[in-house]
């Protein structure tokens, strides 16, 4: 018995002893829990939230949203020029090294823009891929396109966009994107699958003294509650996405801050267009005034958000004006009866079972229709099979959202209003010429008032025809210790760490 | 006994041929597309079918079939499509965690389960047997998913005995931040082995042997230690088999809380994103661990105890 004790004990000291990973601990260090976990570093061959905020951190891009997220702002390109018919993109680089002192040259620019917008492997083609010419002249990067399209310029902006150096990538191949070097504030200097990532500070940063921590420590924490036991313990400095139920509480307690952000996303009901009574306008209205939203933001998600007028974000280009569908169940009973139903119908709403806010809102939903006579059955299904299951169009309703990955609406007003184009105005079938008309142009025309009425008028024409039901835009949510100060989480999504300072 | 541990070695060719026939065809009637869910809101259809074809899923399911099995043999176990990186790769680094957890929690559950089980099969039907049956039933039922947070407030939060969670570096300090899973792990792991080995040890007690041994002037203690609980403790190898083969892939919920990169968080990581490879090279890795575990449980089966014969 004490023998096999012994074995035992042997072997998981063998076991442990082999879960080594490397890192160094420093006065200054910023820790971070989040639940998305990077998984690759390589900007053109990936697509989750964790590995595109972690490249974020240690790439640049030539221009990048502003902290209000409303424009752009200059990133490894000093100063840029946008010719008069849209054809050509001239940037001036600043000044700038890579993490291990070489410089930035407009090369790396070319290569990393060729990489992202021609190479096979980049699956982010279609953001750059209207730019047809790359080329580097003096301290000049010139880029041109066959035919205008506005969203290209403001593409670069996009992580995919990131600048590399191109003798280290060509060097090494995948295996660079183990060890990357970029220009970011940080560079990566240890990395725990699945637990940890560990940021240095980038000595030769172009933001003079900046950043202002010397490390920082992302912590792969993946259930909600644990970060916040994580924060109050004092192992994280910030968390992100506590648990809706406990922000009060945790905004209640000394020594911690929460703050939130509304980012680029928003949430709704698809209703396939296809499906009687669905196809009938009327009746798609009348879910929009059916359902009191106020409610939802309140009670679901603890005042973390606000009601949406359509499913576009409040970004560039939107009217903040328009007003959404207000809650009025009379206006919608009549809008049901002009369309034959004045006794309600019984529909089915799809719900992913993983997302719990959205389990929390599909019951309101239940409850509110039911008011106006309309019986949704709840169908539960695994997250996976979602896109799945609205692309093939077996669905009355389903419960869904979309977030923009670039600062101009182009992508998404495409993704979710107009058909065919890539999803066929999201599964709705849901189909204006008009609106598609506008996006073509859209597309077409320079940035500037003139492209700004053209996304407005289609916002409005997409709220009327109602394809889906709009509810709201939740916020992004993060908690802090007092001593760290200037975290916020962008209107995209992601973080920036260069200002962050902690006071001891 | 040398040819018995190469029948079951050999016996292991066609368990392991059959997971993988199982897992490759179980995941293509599993809805859902890896290509669609990462980039389905950014890409168009034909996009995403270039994208489905760099990744192999447009191949005939012959020819995918025959790349995995080449994949398994060569020992990459395929690459994974969204690390990037092959399947091995990603067992290698957090295998560590897994069989550290997995020995750690055996070895809190033995430390546990030992006394309490002696203590009730030498006090068997008095109260405090009945009591300690209650408390292990209870242990077993209490789900690790409220345990491990019960035990991060008290143990973490309040007496700052331990970390919240996570990892760390080198043995000792891994000793120190597992501890918590390993206990929520460790003490399910406590009442299968007390509830089995006190019926054993009872039953043991009752065997004509233990007279004889009583008749030929033993002291009790000397029949108990020798006798008795040596005899017992052979059916508890089979329970620790059992349950360690459940503990390496099925401890998810309490790696999620603690932050501990298993495999068991690699697995789901995996099916949430339909990251194929990973999936099917798991399972096969899994059917490997479980196989092993099963004829490392055997052979010590029969070496503690001459009357089982492996053939």
């Amino acid at each position: 018995m004490t023998i096999r004790l012994k074995l035992l004990l042997a072997a998981s000291v063998i076991a442990l002893g082999i879960a080594q990973p490397t890192s160094a601990v420093f006065a200054q260090t910023l820790k971070v829990a989040l639940g998305d976990e990077p998984l690759s570093f390589d900007p053109i061959a990936t697509s989750d939230n964790g590995s595109i905020w972690t490249q974020l951190l240690i790439f640049d891009t030539l221009i990048r949203p502003d902290k209000a997220g409303t424009g752009l702002e200059p990133g490894l390109a000093a100063s840029w020029e946008v010719s008069p018919d849209g054809l050509t993109l001239t940037f001036t680089l600043r000044d700038a090294k890579f993490s291990d002192g070489t410089a930035v040259t407009p090369e790396d620019v070319v290569f990393s823009l060729k990489r992202a917008g021609v190479d096979e492997k980049s699956q982010w083609k279609r953001f750059f891929n209207p730019i047809t010419a790359f080329k580097s002249e003096g301290n000049k990067v010139i880029l041109t396109l066959e035919q205008p399209f506005t969203p290209a310029f403001n593409n670069l902006a996009l992580f995919a966009a990131a600048i590399l150096p191109e003798k280290l990538v060509t060097e090494q191949g995948d295996a660079f994107f183990e060890h990357p070097v970029g220009s970011g504030p940080f560079m990566l200097s240890g990395w725990t699958r699945g637990s940890k990532v560990e940021l240095t500070k980038n000595p030769h940063y172009w933001q003079e003294g900046k950043p202002a921590v010397e490390t920082v420590e992302l912590d792969i924490v993946a259930e909600p509650t644990a970060r916040v036991l994580r924060l109050e313990a004092g192992e994280a400095d910030v968390i992100l996405d506590p648990p809706l139920n406990q922000i009060a509480d945790l905004s209640s307690k000394d020594g911690i801050t929460v703050g939130s952000a509304i980012p680029y996303r928003s949430d709704f009901v698809l209703l396939n267009n296809t499906r009687p009574p669905f196809d009938n306008v009327d009746v798609r209205q009348a879910l929009n005034y059916a359902v009191d939203k106020d409610q939802l933001v309140k009670g679901v998600l603890f005042d973390k958000g606000k009601v949406a007028a359509t499913a576009m974000p409040v970004m560039a280009y939107a009217d903040e004006s328009l007003k959404p569908y207000p809650y009025d169940p009379a206006k919608a009973k009549e809008l049901l009866a002009k369309a034959g139903l004045a006794d309600g119908f019984s529909t089915k709403l799809l719900v992913d079972s993983g997302n719990a806010a959205h389990r929390n809102v599909a019951v309101a939903l239940q409850a509110m229709l039911g008011q106006v006579g309309v019986k949704a059955e709840i169908q539960m299904i695994e997250g996976g099979t979602m896109w799945t299951t609205t692309k093939a169009g077996e669905y009355d309703m389903a419960l869904s959202f979309a977030t923009s990955d670039t600062v101009d609406p182009d992508q998404l007003i495409g993704f979710l209003a107009v058909n065919p184009e890539r999803a066929n105005a999201y599964h709705t079938q849901w189909q204006n010429t008009h609106l598609n008309d506008l996006y073509a142009k859209e597309r077409a025309t320079v940035n500037g008032p003139e492209r700004g009425a053209m996304f407005k008028e289609m916002v409005e024409v997409f709220k009327e025809g109602a394809p889906m039901v709009f509810l709201y835009h939740p916020a992004s949510n993060w908690a802090n210790l007092n001593k760290v100060k200037g975290f916020e989480i962008l209107p995209t999504s992601n973080f920036r760490l260069e200002d962050v300072t902690i006071s001891e | 006994m040398f040819q018995g541990i190469v029948n079951r070695i050999l016996m292991v060719i066609p368990v392991i041929f059959g997971v993988t026939i199982l897992s490759f065809l179980l995941l293509q009637v599993m809805p859902g597309d890896p290509a669609e869910m990462a980039m389905g809101t950014r890409a168009s259809p034909e996009e995403i079918e270039v994208i489905r074809v760099q990744w192999g899923l447009d191949q005939p399911l012959w020819q995918q079939y025959a790349l995995f099995v080449r994949d398994c043999l060569t020992g990459s176990f395929g690459t994974s499509l969204f690390h990037k990186l092959p399947v091995s790769q990603l067992i290698l680094e957090r295998l560590p965690y897994t069989l550290g957890l997995t020995l750690y929690s055996t070895v809190i559950a033995l430390i546990i389960a030992l006394p309490f089980a002696i203590v009730a099969a030498l006090s068997r039907g008095r109260a405090i047997d009945v009591a300690i049956r209650q408390v292990f039933v209870l242990m077993l039922a209490l789900p690790p998913f409220w345990l491990s947070f019960v035990f991060i407030i008290f143990f973490a939060l309040n007496l700052g005995l331990f970390p919240t969670g996570g990892v760390g570096n080198g043995f000792l300090e891994n000793i120190h931040r597992l501890f918590l899973p390993a206990l929520v792990v460790g003490l399910s792991t406590a009442a299968l082995i007390q509830q089995s080995l006190r019926g054993t040890l009872i039953e043991t007690m009752g065997a004509d042997f233990i007279d004889t041994a009583r008749a030929k002037g033993l002291t009790a203690t000397q029949v108990f230690r020798r006798h008795i609980l040596r005899n017992s403790l052979i059916s508890t190898i089979s329970v620790i088999g059992v349950r360690i083969s459940w503990v390496i892939g099925g401890t998810v919920v309490v790696e999620k809380i603690f932050s501990v990169p298993g495999l068991g968080s690699l697995l789901i990581d995996a099916i949430l994103t339909r990251d194929f490879p990973v999936i099917r090279g798991l399972t096969v890795f899994f059917a490997l661990l479980v196989v092993m575990v099963n004829l490392v449980t055997d052979i010590a089966y029969a070496m503690a105890d001459p009357r089982v014969r492996l053939r």
